[in-house]
């Protein structure tokens, strides 16, 4: 009896070494860089696509980290080493700031006025506004539009019926979703299945499934369904800058595939990794892309999605109230 | 008269005995209702790898019966628990929210080794479920233990007299042999495991390899009046691994019982005896 109760408390004692539990940094300023700097090592998605020699970026920066910075110097010098990934979706978060990359639209032209969608000529004074939505008749109701600022503001079903019965005697339909940085994939999915008349495999999406930089689990189809309530059947022309971002790129990736539909304006902003967070041993926090999407054709759609027919918003127009790519846009439909 | 007296006497005790023998006897479910107070920390390296602690209040309902009246040696007993709390990282920068519900279902064979001391052994079988919510994680916010376990399950009560009253000591404990769980890739959202219906490997065998754990209580019980309490201390540790993820929870709790038996007659064939009044009439 005393034997195997031994041997019992000798597999027990082995036991523990089945669940080798991950190192933990101390809070300390090179603990908390080798914390971030592993996090994105193994859990980034994007390292060997953008061809960024992450080992490198951990010597370079490894060498500038002291104990003795403050708080507000080894932010920083974090937030510029998450700069190196050239992503809008990582970020580092503390109780006094954001750690951000905004290049992938401020190093572009902005192709977008808010004041000229507001003036008379579009959105008026009287426009309606359903949930997210705002939308009004224009080219003297030939055509509906509807501005879409956020993927985060919600609608529903209800919502895009009452606009497209609003629209029934309009030739065609614009969605602007310029300046729309994203939201919810779901009302991304949402809103592009009521241009699909069957559904449609419109992209893929891998995950991480290992520490390695190519560790990804097999491509996963990414559908969008016909609408059961709306489809609708005549000409859509999705308007896109660089500021069309995450969930929006999604849109705009759906909106390709779906059978009437152009897309008009500027190449999208990108961000097309699912973003998931983690924390580092002082408390911030660390955002990143870590589920790459791609389009129907297993491309990656990280860097922007072109459009259909390119079009920039002119000064000249722009001084004399017109909004270049909502003209082109009416054209395409007429 | 003498021998008058014996024979009245001879013939009443025949009667007792029976009236003894031939009563109807039915089983008592002896069940508690338990509140305890919890300190917990736990690891959840889908949300984030660093250890959150805080606390929480914990809710038990266990109720135990005997299979029969003509088998007292094997009981069934059930256990329903509810756990609601907080916890906070380290830095106190964040903080994370969660509620579990724990349901099981087991036997239990009675021995009694000693005059004053009963051990129960058998297995119980339980579903285990745990969400967690870190608003902080904007894209992730939420993730859910959830699993379901054959557990060794075994109790001893040993009779104490403390203050010049019969009181009990009781130890239980559980811990999970084999089952299986949900634990998906860190790198999975639950945009694609549920939106997209992208379950591969997220559902897991366990067994002591990946999963090892107790969950302990020792509680003295305590006649008061006409009442029977329970107090003790209950002690969890739990510690499951996959896809390269380590799950922790650690909880100690200190709790307060209280224990009533009770016998159900409705739905049954047996119906109860006229000196059992019940008010659904």
């Amino acid at each position: 009896m005393k034997k195997y109760s031994l041997i019992i408390l000798f597999v027990f004692a082995l036991l523990p070494s089945c669940m080798e539990e991950p190192i933990v940094e101390p809070n300390t300023n090179m603990g908390n860089f080798e914390s971030l700097w592993r996090i994105i090592d193994t859990k980034y998605c994007y390292l060997d696509y953008k061809k960024i020699n992450w080992d490198s970026i951990h010597t370079a920066y490894k060498a500038k980290v002291t104990e003795s910075a403050d708080d507000l110097t080894f932010f920083d010098l974090m937030g510029t080493m998450l700069g190196e990934l050239k992503d809008g979706h990582v970020n580092l978060y503390s109780d006094f700031d954001r750690s951000r990359y905004w290049k992938w639209y401020t190093d572009y032209p902005a192709n977008f006025n808010i004041d000229l969608i507001r003036s008379a000529r579009y959105l008026g004074e009287n426009y309606k506004i359903a949930n997210g939505l705002s939308y009004e008749k224009i080219d003297n109701g030939r055509v509906g539009y509807i501005y879409l600022g956020s993927f985060s503001n919600g609608f529903n079903d209800a919502n895009i019926v009452s606009a497209m019965t609003y629209f029934k005697d309009c030739k065609g339909l614009i969605i602007d979703v310029r300046d729309n940085s994203g939201g919810s994939l779901d009302y991304s999915k949402q809103l592009a299945s009521c241009f699909f008349k069957e559904e449609k495999v419109t992209g893929y999406i891998k995950h991480k499934i290992g520490n390695g930089h190519t560790d990804f689990s097999k491509a996963l189809e990414v559908k969008t369904p016909a609408n059961k309530n709306i489809q609708y059947q005549r000409q859509v022309v999705v308007l896109t800058n660089r500021m069309s971002f995450s969930a929006t790129n999604d849109f705009v990736n759906r909106m390709k595939q779906a059978p009437n539909a152009l897309i008009v304006g500027d190449k999208t902003g990108g961000g097309g990794g699912l973003p998931l967070s983690s924390e580092i041993p002082n408390g911030w926090l660390v955002r990143f892309s870590s589920s790459p999407m791609y389009d129907s054709n297993m491309q990656e759609i990280e860097w922007g999605i072109n459009p259909d027919v390119l079009v920039s918003l002119s000064p000249f127009d722009q001084a004399n109230g017109i909004d270049t790519i909502i003209e082109r846009a009416i054209k395409l439909i007429k | 008269m003498k021998k008058y007296f014996i024979y009245i006497f001879t013939i009443l005790s025949a009667f007792a005995t029976a009236q003894t023998t031939n009563e109807q006897k039915y089983l008592l479910t002896s069940a508690s209702n338990t509140l305890g107070y919890s300190i917990i920390d736990f690891v959840d390296p889908y949300l984030s790898p660093l250890t959150y602690s805080g606390s929480g209040v914990g809710y038990d309902f266990q109720s135990q019966r005997f299979l029969s009246v003509e088998n007292t040696r094997i009981s069934k007993f059930q256990k329903l628990s509810l756990l609601a709390g907080k916890g906070f990282n380290p830095p106190h920068t964040a903080s994370m929210s969660f509620f579990g519900v724990n349901y099981g279902w087991g036997m239990r064979y009675h021995l009694k080794p000693m005059s004053k001391l009963r051990v129960q052994l058998g297995g119980l079988w339980d579903i285990d479920f745990m969400f967690k919510y870190l608003a902080r994680n904007v894209n992730n916010p939420v993730n859910v233990d959830l699993g379901t376990n054959l557990n060794a399950f075994g109790s001893a009560t040993y009779d104490i007299s403390l203050f010049r009253k019969e009181m009990k000591l009781k130890l239980d404990m559980k811990s999970p042999i084999l089952g299986c769980m949900f634990v998906p890739y860190s790198g999975a959202s639950y945009y694609e495991m549920f939106g997209l219906g992208n379950l591969d490997n997220v559902f897991h065998f366990s067994s002591l390899h990946n999963k090892r754990g107790l969950d302990a209580n020792l509680m003295l019980e305590i006649p008061l009046r006409r009442s029977l309490w329970r107090v003790g201390l209950g002690y969890e540790t739990m510690k499951w691994s996959a896809n390269d993820l380590v799950f922790k929870r650690n909880n100690l709790s200190i709790k307060v019982a209280s224990v009533f038996d009770f016998a159900t007659f409705a739905g049954r064939k047996k119906r109860a005896p006229n000196n059992f009044i019940s008010p659904n009439e």
